[in-house]
């Protein structure tokens, strides 16, 4: 292999590994800031049950940081979503899973199990 | 059956328009056929991906390790981001060169190192959907709905690459110098759509703060919230309520790409 003229051009693999260890770091600092869960925080409660929501309204203190514990009792898979809230979460059945919300400001926001979007139209109501 | 086709329709034809855009960027870019083996190599990757990353998702309950997906999943978004668009401008400088096969030793290293990136491109681009199609199935087996779930699945991926097939026909027809700068800049405005999520997300989980939020509201115009607005979200970036910090990433991406572009454009 003429190694010589190839040189200045050999920069490539290192500018792909930049890129891919740039990413990764970013990746490991996300993982580090996970927040630390403060247990005076209000917890909600949302059944997902047969692609419908129970309650279909959920009522949230606004500006104050909470909980959402959503179950997924099936029979399907569901797919908690909200575009406003930026918030989107897959539970295969029998699952359940925790999401934190940060502190909202009052008002109408829109949710949806994306499985099911024609039966399961949701809003949280932060006041 | 309606349900499952639409589910696997719509989560897998991002994959499929991903694939079909890197296709046709090959198409005008390598004539060696080596690209187009990484491109079907890093498909079948991700769908091993994605088997996993359901699988985990299946099993979690708790917060803990639910955040470690969710960065987990932000960080495959960024790294598609990041490699789409080094890779879309590194051909352009490159590929020049490599067509004219000016030196045999060269080609042979640049080719591999940047078919890696479309291998991974692509593999990314299924395990991102695919996990969550992963779960649509299982639940759909653990309801006993099997005769759904073969129709639903096989209806639902066969209807994905049929559309991104008849949508990325017309780049096909196109002569190879305007294929390669249209689907050149597909890819980097698909790779802004995956910055935007990514950001997104991070605004969601409190890792990032939203700065401003809305910044405006244009859902009169065009709804992200509507099937239709969504999958243009999807592949745009469009944000009918951006926050700032959203803004500022895609700004921040998009100077970046210019100044690529720009200085690529006479290397």
């Amino acid at each position: 292999m003429h190694q010589g003229p190839l040189m200045p051009h050999r920069r490539r693999p290192d500018s792909l590994w930049l890129t891919v260890g740039i990413a990764a770091l970013a990746l490991l600092l996300s993982l580090n800031s996970v927040p630390a869960h403060a247990d005076d925080m209000p917890t909600i409660q949302l059944l997902m049950k047969d692609g419908r929501l129970f309650p279909e309204t959920l009522e949230v203190p606004a500006n104050t940081r909470f909980r959402l514990q959503i179950r997924n009792e099936g029979p399907g898979a569901a797919e908690f979503e909200s575009l406003e809230l930026r918030k989107e979460t897959v539970l295969a059945p029998g699952v359940t899973r925790a999401l934190v919300f940060h502190p909202m400001k009052p008002g109408t926001y829109k949710f949806f199990d994306d499985f099911h979007p024609e039966t399961a139209q949701g809003r949280i109501v932060a006041k | 059956m309606g349900n499952a086709f639409f589910v696997v329709w719509r989560e897998s034809l991002e994959a499929f328009l991903i694939a079909g855009i890197l296709f046709a960027w090959l198409q005008a870019n390598d004539s060696s056929g080596r690209g187009k083996r990484a491109l079907v190599a890093g498909l079948a990757a991700g769908v091993g991906l994605a088997l996993a990353l359901g699988w985990a998702l299946v099993g979690v309950q708790d917060e803990l390790t639910g955040d470690a997906l969710e960065a987990f999943q932000v960080g495959m978004l960024l790294v598609a981001a990041a490699l789409i668009a080094q890779m879309v401008l590194w051909m352009r400088k490159h590929g020049r060169q490599i067509k004219a096969r000016l030196h045999a030793d060269l080609s042979q290293a640049a080719q591999r190192t940047g078919f890696l990136g479309v291998a991974v491109v692509a593999a990314l681009a299924v395990a991102r959907e695919g996990a969550e199609t992963v779960i649509f199935l299982y639940g759909l087996s653990q309801e006993g709905r099997i005769a759904d779930l073969f129709i639903g699945t096989i209806s639902g991926f066969f209807g994905a690459a049929l559309t991104a097939w008849v949508a990325t026909r017309g780049l096909r027809r196109l002569s190879i110098s305007l294929l390669l700068r249209v689907s050149s800049i597909l890819l980097l405005v698909l790779a802004s759509a995956l910055l935007v999520t990514a950001t997104d997300r991070m605004i969601g989980t409190g890792w990032i703060p939203a700065l401003v939020d809305p910044l405006w509201d244009t859902s009169l115009l065009i709804d992200d919230g509507s099937e239709a607005g969504k999958l243009f979200a999807n592949f745009s970036g469009y944000r009918a309520r951006p926050a700032l910090s959203v803004l500022l990433a895609w700004l921040a991406y998009w100077a970046v790409v210019l100044v690529g572009w720009r200085r690529t454009s006479h290397g």
